[in-house]
């Protein structure tokens, strides 16, 4: 790591004159200089300057997801805080363009006026949608609208080698060159900086409930489409959207008891937390095995294959047990939080790993954004 | 020895083709485009496409993949001196996982016969391209291929999990998989799309989609096309997705009549055909808010299919335009483009300009619900020029189209058609961009060379300083 001082006399004269009129004074961070670009251009003229002179860089929206992957420490730190309007919703075409700075929540009320929703993660206090995508976030509700990825039609990004980059197509549906903004969508910031973004958009049903149930993956068996199936250490609920007859019809027919609204658990913020991501017809065994490892909170996603839990400590034997039997069910375990030395945050690399580096490469050729943050470190 | 002699030692002289008439047979699409390879083989095993891709590379050959040869962007054309494999033969149904929703299968197997073997266990697979009956689903993932029912649940990318893959320089990998979200960057979702530029899918593992309880299909006529393009645009405006939402106008109306006998309204302006599905309480619901938005609209007929005879004959009619404008003229020209779902009637109006600026017979058939638009023209290709005319006034179309905020291509690709158009929506830093991915996937670009991304799209390629 650079020291303040030496980052400074680092930079070329014009760059330092960039880094101070973009500087962002309101992050309290220990790196050495946190700036706020006001366009993706700026972005890209900070990222081409940081590429120049080798300094690592790291971004930041909500940051609630920086310990994902556990990146080595940056000393430069890019907030998208001057990317968070809503640049052009076209409610009639069920897409808008967003910067990717704006919190999910500020998407999600104002566009819920014409009774939409982008579909991201329902209980993300504070979450940037450039900060979900980077993490490849999804909501319960992809049981139903499939992952986030599914409607992340295009991206406008600054690259680790300084160039503003569009991705994808800004229409619904497109077989139209490579899927840059699939790439983009889990990347992690390990290819630069997401700064503008056009999803696609779903209405929201007419009607909601929320029907308790004993069995879950039972009541799931016997529903059409419903939108989420989870289940925690309270018990379990399935989700329901549509017309208020065909709610008010499955809920009677699931049986459970019904209430008119979504109720979807607390998020889980422990300090330790993991998530297998496994088979949806695994979801069981994985319920088991965090709580073998002993969580005391967990959320599982029927039909999906997550489950996401918190841990009081790190039991190092124990999560290693249970990646095992994750990966050999072809899924993994990854530590979403509160990883450290003794366990790698995602376990072991994916096969594709020349070509994943490969990529990196030709994204971020000085190797400055978000190093080491991706499997095998890269 | 050549590389000729090494792939029959591998596959046998049976599955090696050289012979003029071998390479002229497998020489083009079902496109505009075409061009004969050196050598075709036909692997059966991803062991083998493996063997064949080392082959390749040991003696510098171009590959290009292949399977049932629909697509119509030229994706599948051999480029000179290419080794083409064709991948028909890998057609197998290897498992079907009804708990997991899942199905495990070769890339030579046809679309429709996933969906026929699923019969009785309340699944499908919904990607549902106009050729189903004969594409394959390797080639339905390479062009991230459509359909009418993509409109609600995604086109072919939604519904491949997991793909393995032989890489170019003949590595077997698996990319994706059944488990969400696997760490690292989504491979699986470049590897869709990629036009067979990335490597070769020898296996894809699919989503399997639950029948609905119950389906709705109604056929709406109107006096003026317009009247149906605004319904179309009314009906996503009122926040409905119905399962499917096409559009057919009169000339293709005719068309298919004569050709079918679907009952449909031989004197209508242009007709909309709407499913919805679902719950059998919300179904109902959400096609009487159709029926009102398209009387509300003028519409002059709103016929729901009685039965399901009355419904499948509706789905050929609709399936069976491409085969129904044979009987107008001898070629036709099908394209593909998309515009925002709001800018549907303007480009409409341009697209029928362009036609008769040209003097060319123009059908429409398309994806109302999601802007994807096809005109099709009909012509006579031993004409001396037609056939250059017709493409000119496509790539006018395809211009529209882009200037309305649309893109090129929906749901065909890219391939050799519209390569040269790429730079009407990216600029050459986008095409850079893109071309690093292929650089990642393909050093020595061996895989399908000279499609998707026009020459010279690297152009910063210098090393990093």
């Amino acid at each position: 790591m650079f020291r303040s001082a030496e980052l400074v006399t680092a930079l070329r004269s014009v760059t330092r004159e960039l880094f101070e009129r973009l500087r962002d004074e309101t992050v309290d961070a220990d790196a050495a200089y946190v700036v706020a670009p006001a366009s993706i251009e700026e972005a890209a003229a900070v990222l081409a300057a940081a590429a120049d002179a080798g300094i690592p860089t790291t971004f930041r929206g909500g940051g609630n997801r920086r310990q994902t992957g556990a990146p080595a420490a940056a000393d430069l730190i890019v907030t998208t805080t001057r990317l968070a309007s809503i640049i052009d919703w076209r409610p009639d075409d069920l897409t808008v363009i967003v910067g990717a700075g704006l919190p999910v929540d500020d998407l999600e009320s104002e566009i819920a006026e014409r009774s939409q929703t982008a579909v991201l993660p329902e209980t993300a206090a504070g979450s940037t949608i450039g900060g979900v995508l980077a993490a490849g976030a999804s909501g319960y509700r992809r049981l139903r609208y499939g992952p986030t990825r599914d409607r992340v039609l295009q991206v406008r990004m600054a690259t680790g080698y300084g160039k503003v980059v569009t991705g994808g197509s800004p229409v619904v549906k497109s077989s139209t060159g490579y899927g840059m903004a699939r790439l983009v969508t889990g990347s992690l910031g390990s290819l630069g900086l997401i700064g503008e973004v056009t999803l696609k958009l779903w209405s929201r049903p007419l009607a909601v409930s929320t029907v308790r149930v004993d069995d879950a993956a039972a009541a799931y068996r016997r529903t059409y489409r419903p939108l989420a199936v989870l289940e925690t250490p309270d018990g379990a609920s399935l989700y329901l959207g549509g017309s208020a007859n065909q709610v008010a019809a499955q809920a009677v027919a699931i049986g459970g008891r019904a209430s008119p609204n979504l109720a979807w658990p607390e998020p889980i913020t422990d300090p330790v937390r993991v998530e297998m991501r496994v088979p949806a017809a695994c979801v069981e065994e994985a319920i088991r095995w965090v709580q073998r490892i002993g969580a005391t909170r967990w959320i599982a996603q029927h039909g999906v294959g997550i489950v996401s839990a918190g841990i009081d400590a790190l039991d190092v034997a124990g999560v290693g047990a249970a990646r095992a039997w994750a990966e050999s069910v072809s899924g993994a375990l990854v530590v979403l939080a509160g990883a450290d030395d003794r366990i790698d945050p995602w376990g072991t690399p994916p096969p594709s790993i020349e070509i994943q580096r490969r990529i990196k490469a030709a994204f971020d050729p000085a190797g400055i954004c978000n190093p080491s943050i991706l499997p095998g470190r890269l | 020895m050549d590389a000729t002699a090494r792939l029959i030692e591998l596959l046998g002289v049976d599955r090696v083709r050289t012979e003029p008439i071998d390479r002229m047979v497998y020489a083009k699409d079902s496109g505009v485009t075409a061009g004969e390879p050196a050598i075709v083989v036909l692997p059966e095993t991803t062991a083998e496409v493996a063997a064949v891709v080392r082959i390749a590379a040991a003696f510098d050959m171009p590959i290009v993949a292949r399977g049932a040869g629909t697509g119509l962007a030229g994706g599948a054309v051999a480029c000179p001196g290419a080794l083409l494999v064709v991948l028909t033969r890998m057609n197998q149904i290897v498992m079907v996982d009804e708990v997991g929703r899942t199905a495990l299968v070769g890339p030579g197997l046809i679309n429709l016969d996933l969906s026929h073997a699923l019969v009785g266990r309340n699944l499908h697979f919904a990607p549902d391209p106009s050729s189903q009956q004969a594409s394959t689903i390797g080639g339905n993932a390479a062009t991230n291929a459509g359909g009418p029912h993509c409109l609600a649940e995604g086109s072919t990318v939604a519904h491949v999990l997991g793909v393995e893959v032989v890489s170019a320089d003949g590595e077997i990998l698996m990319l994706g998989g059944a488990a969400p979200d696997p760490p690292g960057y989504d491979l699986r979702g470049l590897m869709v799309g990629s036009e067979g530029t990335l490597g070769i899918v020898t296996q894809l593992l699919v989503r399997l989609t639950e029948n609905p309880p119950q389906t709705v299909t109604m056929l709406i006529a109107f006096d003026d096309i317009n009247d149906a393009a605004r319904t179309g645009s009314d009906i996503i405006g009122a926040g409905l997705v119905p399962a499917a939402l096409e559009m057919m106008d009169h000339e293709m109306i005719v068309a298919i009549e004569n050709f079918v006998s679907a009952g449909l309204p031989v004197e209508a302006d242009a007709v909309l055909l709407a499913e919805v599905v679902g719950h059998a309480d919300g179904v109902a619901e959400e096609a009487g808010v159709i029926r009102s938005i398209a009387v509300r609209n003028r519409a002059t007929d709103v016929r729901v299919a009685s039965d399901e005879d009355e419904r499948a004959l509706l789905w050929k009619g609709r399936k069976s335009a491409f085969g129904a404008i044979a009987q107008a003229a001898p070629d036709y020209y099908l394209n593909d483009t998309v515009v925002p779902r709001t800018r549907f009637v303007d480009v409409l109006g341009e697209i029928y300009a362009i036609a008769d600026r040209y003097g060319i017979r123009l059908m429409n058939v398309f994806h109302a619900g999601d802007g994807n638009l096809h005109p099709l023209v009909s012509y006579d290709a031993s004409q001396p020029g037609m056939t250059d005319i017709v493409v000119e006034a496509a790539h006018e179309m395809v211009c529209v189209a882009v200037a309305a905020g649309g893109t090129l291509s929906g749901e065909h690709g890219i391939g050799l058609e519209k390569r040269d158009l790429m730079d009407q929506v990216f600029t050459d830093v986008d095409l850079d961009a893109q071309a690093r991915i292929s650089q990642a996937f393909d050093p020595a670009r061996r895989m399908n060379p000279g499609k998707v991304l026009p020459d010279g799209a690297r152009c910063f390629d210098r090393p990093s300083s």
